[in-house]
């Protein structure tokens, strides 16, 4: 590898280290690993969406030849510890908590429950013997709809609830909601839905787990986004200690929020493995990624809104209801987020929230990328809709709504600060990328020949990692650990919990703590993905820029600092004149005093300094975020929608973010692209359907559509200059915003250039069909 | 069982799959070249594109057997010895990827696309790309990197004629 040349590798687009294995097919995924013995998992799934299992026959599976064996639920159960979901547990929930087995026992809860497990010498054949489990069902009523579960005549999916509650209803007020009600000139009130799409990383779930008997031990080879939260899964549901519990990860395909801990059918292979005493591999399909893996959104809201006359929002109320799917998990617990996140960056001084969240036979809720972002939906959908109203200018309008930077800063009426936001300022370089007058004559233009343009901008922010509460006693996002050692070949090696999935940590990482240790980017490496070696971490909440990268810089100048005081002692120097410098320690100004720094590892490790002198040069750094600081920005999209056909095309689309100070300008912007390309889909094209019965429709990538090259435009970003906090850390997470704002931002966008019809949107889905419907619905009307 | 006799990545193979094995699990399992990936297994996704005989080709939808007598490129072979290739270096150059799960499909079908292609515009890209789906990037540093390769042949070619 050629040396990089910068003068600072923080804040530049150096290349990444991760690419020459990926590009050569040398990456190492889960489903290529290959062990000896290794056996192949295949499971056996309803077909229906609520029904009660009256028997499970798998024997004529057991005796096909190839079929080593195969697990009912039942017999899965007694291999296994109940309890809730991991994640739930983990997260401290105390909500209505349901009772469920790893493979459905009584019933059967979603249409792709699995209810067995055939474990064969190939997949081919594992998948045979699936065919060969005969099930007999009965039918139960199914609940679709979350207003169907919140019916208290629906039937429950889970015995020990009793009802469809997946989380209790709640409201909360910040400020006078009533007063700001009652003295605002204006209320507007409206119902907009959130439809059910999914994370769909192209690499599914997947796991190959090997159970040593000898030693009582499991290694279990994942895909996760933390190798411990799955060690833990793995060991409370299988009754080990955490100890006897190694989980491994390599390269990962992808994930946005779907693979954190472990699934039921993961856990079910590792208890196969262990009773079969084989290492046992399951890596999903596309069609059990699409039906089972996990879903989000789908989400209705009823709000209100308290606006003056002159266009002040005073204050809102929002009714909220989630539906969970079955086997709820993390849904019932995105309210939470929803509620302090909804004032976003804007005065309002009062605030309601109501929820509730309803149990239904669809696949589970799981996080995807920015799990809250119904609320930037919510509020940005809203602010056009009260504009059109108001006869305002919707970009006017969030100019006079959102809080300026001010010291003090201004503080959510949710509770906290807005420190450092830089929201007007990116709608105020939007409006300077964008000439929105002369986009208004040409939209006026192509009117007269037919053709419908549209513009439309919307805002957000997120607590990436948010700021540190006045007093608070720890930072926003807890604590971030890192090992960092020096080698005797002079190699600084990192030790993260973070598990990178396509956001280059190995890279990132290794230029913040080049920098500050003084070592060329190649002489870092970043090791992640083995729980024996690696600190408790998570890749996920977007929190990895600020804490990961917080710690590599804290970590990387703890150890300088010793590696420093070895030197000075060996160079005969003091330590407050020497300086570390592209490898080598060297008196300052002295460029031939040099040594390298493997040279002080090995002096260290030799011993001949004595007990006095502390020559580990080891050191555990964390790192509590600093002053934190919230991430954000405006979008803006120009689009043409085609009345004949329905089809949206996206012209232009263009950002202006603050995501801190960068750390490497292209992985930001891949960041910002991706997440706006999975908003483009879930518009445009990306619904997780059901029919009335609860099918899922949406079983194949022909029925789920992804957006391709032809569907995503150039994106434009600008990078705001940002308002430091921390006197060291100022990098904040940049994963979720695209996805979080670019649905709003394009719907805004299809409703201006549907304006001439007088069309009105309150949904999220819009594919051609439905551009089609809106257009005739107003016609209809006329 | 059938005995097949391929070549892949200039070596002649044999092997006994079974008749109802797909090229793409004959490579990863019976020929451990796993830098051939499965995204969705209908022929969709493109992530499984190997070039056949000249053409690319998505391993998920064919079967081994049919493969038979043909000369196949992976991604493994794509560059000298393991090493990267043009087209590979650009799109290292140009961030195009992120978590690498499409990337071999993604190369190979711009790989068979250049062949043919050698002075292709972003819109012929785009659209010889527009049947590879990337869940991260949003697409514009994959077009970059192909671009960027473009540019680079077009360089190569101008300065062999001077």
């Amino acid at each position: 590898m050629t040396a990089i040349a910068a003068e600072r590798y923080t804040g530049a687009s150096i290349k990444r280290s991760e690419d020459p294995r990926i590009l050569t097919g040398a990456g190492r995924y889960v489903d290529d690993i290959k062990l000896p013995g290794m056996l192949h998992a295949a499971f056996v799934r309803s077909p229906m969406a609520h029904a009660r299992v009256l028997s499970v026959d798998a024997s004529a599976a057991r005796e096909l030849p190839g079929v080593v064996a195969a697990y009912t639920g039942a017999e899965l159960e007694a291999m296994t510890v109940p309890g809730p979901d991991a994640l739930m547990a983990l997260m401290g929930w105390q909500g209505p908590t349901p009772q469920f087995t790893l493979l459905a026992t009584d019933k059967v809860r979603f249409a792709g429950d699995p209810v067995a497990v055939v474990i064969a010498e190939s997949r081919y054949l594992a998948e045979d013997g699936c065919e060969l489990v005969a099930v007999e069902y009965e039918d139960l009523p199914p609940v679709v709809t979350a207003a169907f579960a919140l019916d208290p005549a629906s039937p429950p999916v889970f015995a020990n609830l009793g009802d469809n509650i997946a989380r209790t209803h709640s409201r909360n007020e910040f400020g006078d909601v009533a007063a700001t009600f009652e003295a605002a000139d204006r209320v507007f009130e409206t119902h907009i839905d959130v439809h059910r799409h999914q994370n769909v990383p192209m690499e599914g779930r997947g796991i190959v787990a090997s159970y040593d008997r000898d030693s009582g031990s499991m290694t279990v080879y994942a895909a996760t986004q933390s190798v411990h939260v799955s060690k833990i899964a793995v060991a409370m549901r299988l009754g080990m200690e955490q100890d006897k519990v190694r989980v491994l990860a390599g390269d990962i395909g992808g994930s946005f929020g779907l693979k954190i801990g472990a699934s039921r059918e993961e856990l079910a292979v590792a208890a196969a493995s262990r009773d079969l005493g084989r290492p046992v591999k399951w890596v999903e399909d596309r069609g059990e990624n699409l039906t089972t893996s996990g879903q989000a959104r789908e989400e209705s809201f009823d709000v209100r809104a308290a606006v003056s006359n002159d266009g002040d929002l005073l204050g809102m109320d929002v009714k909220m209801v989630i539906d969970t799917g079955a086997y709820p998990g993390m849904g019932a617990m995105v309210p939470d987020i929803v509620q302090a996140m909804f004032p976003g960056p804007y005065k309002m001084a009062a605030l309601g929230f109501e929820s509730t969240g309803a149990i239904t036979n669809k696949c589970c809720y799981v996080a995807y990328r920015g799990p809250w972002a119904s609320e930037t939906f919510v509020r940005e959908r809203f602010l056009d809709l009260i504009a059109k109203d108001l006869g305002a200018d919707p970009l006017e309008l969030r100019l006079r709504n959102v809080a300026p930077l001010t010291d003090p800063p201004a503080v959510m009426v949710t509770g906290r600060p807005l420190v450092g936001v830089t929201t007007q300022e990116s709608l105020q370089r939007i409006a300077q990328l964008v000439d929105f007058p002369a986009f208004r004559r040409r939209q006026a233009e192509a009117l007269e020949r037919g053709v419908y343009l549209g513009i439309g901008v919307a805002t957000f922010i997120e607590a990436a990692p948010g700021p540190r509460e006045p007093g608070g006693p720890s930072g926003p996002m807890g604590i971030e650990t890192m090992r960092l050692r020096l080698e005797e070949d002079g190699i600084v090696v990192l030790f993260t919990g973070q598990m990178p999935h396509g956001q280059s940590h190995q890279t990132t990482l290794a230029q913040i703590a080049a920098d500050e240790f003084g070592v060329p980017f190649e002489q870092v490496r970043v090791v992640v993905g083995d729980s024996d070696v690696v600190p408790f971490g998570l890749t996920g909440g977007s929190r990895s820029a600020t804490m990961t990268g917080g710690v590599a810089l804290h970590g990387a100048r703890q150890l300088k600092a010793r590696v420093i005081d070895v030197a000075s002692h060996l160079m005969e120097a003091s330590a407050q004149d020497l300086e570390i410098t592209d490898g080598q320690v060297l008196v300052r100004g002295d460029p031939a005093s040099g040594i390298p720094v493997g040279e002080v590892a090995r002096r260290a490790a030799s011993g001949e300094f004595g007990a006095d002198v502390d020559a580990s040069l080891e050191v555990i750094a964390q790192f509590d975020g600093g002053e934190g600081g919230w991430s954000g920005g405006s979008h803006c999209a120009i689009v043409e929608v085609d009345t004949e056909t329905g089809i949206v095309k996206v012209e232009r689309y263009v950002v202006a973010e603050d995501c801190g100070a960068l750390i490497n300008p292209a992985v930001v912007e891949g960041q910002i692209r991706g997440g706006v390309a999975q908003g483009i889909g879930a518009v445009l094209l990306e619904r997780s359907a059901y029919d009335e019965d609860g099918n899922c429709q949406s079983a194949t990538f022909m029925d789920y559509l992804l957006p391709t090259a032809c569907d995503v435009p150039r994106i434009e970003i600008e990078h705001l200059e940002t308002v430091p906090l921390d006197a060291d850390v100022n990098f904040r997470g940049v994963g979720e915003g695209g996805m979080i704002v670019a649905p709003p931002t394009l719907v805004n966008a299809i409703e201006d250039a549907l304006s001439p019809f007088g069309v009105r949107i309150y949904e999220q889905h819009l594919p051609p069909a439905r551009i089609l419907e809106l257009i005739a619905e107003v016609d209809a009307k006329d | 069982m059938p005995d097949i006799t391929l070549t892949v990545n200039g070596v002649t193979r044999t092997g006994s799959p079974e008749a109802r094995k797909t090229l793409a699990d004959f490579l990863r399992d019976d020929l451990s070249l796993t830098g051939t990936h499965l995204g969705c297994e209908h022929g969709v996704c493109g992530a499984c594109t190997v070039i056949l005989d000249g053409r690319a080709v998505r391993s998920c939808l064919m079967l081994a057997v049919q493969a038979a007598g043909s000369d196949v490129t992976t991604i493994e072979g794509l560059g000298p010895d393991g090493e990267l290739g043009e087209l590979q270096q650009a799109m290292w150059d140009s961030h195009s990827f992120q978590c690498g799960f499409c990337t071999p499909g993604m190369v190979m079908q711009a790989a068979a696309f250049l062949g043919d292609h050698p002075e292709a515009g972003e819109p012929e890209i785009r659209e010889a790309l527009s049947g590879n789906i990337c869940r991260c990037t949003g697409y514009q540093s994959i077009i970059d990197g192909v671009l960027l390769a473009v540019e680079r042949i077009r360089e190569g070619s101008a300065r062999e004629t001077a």
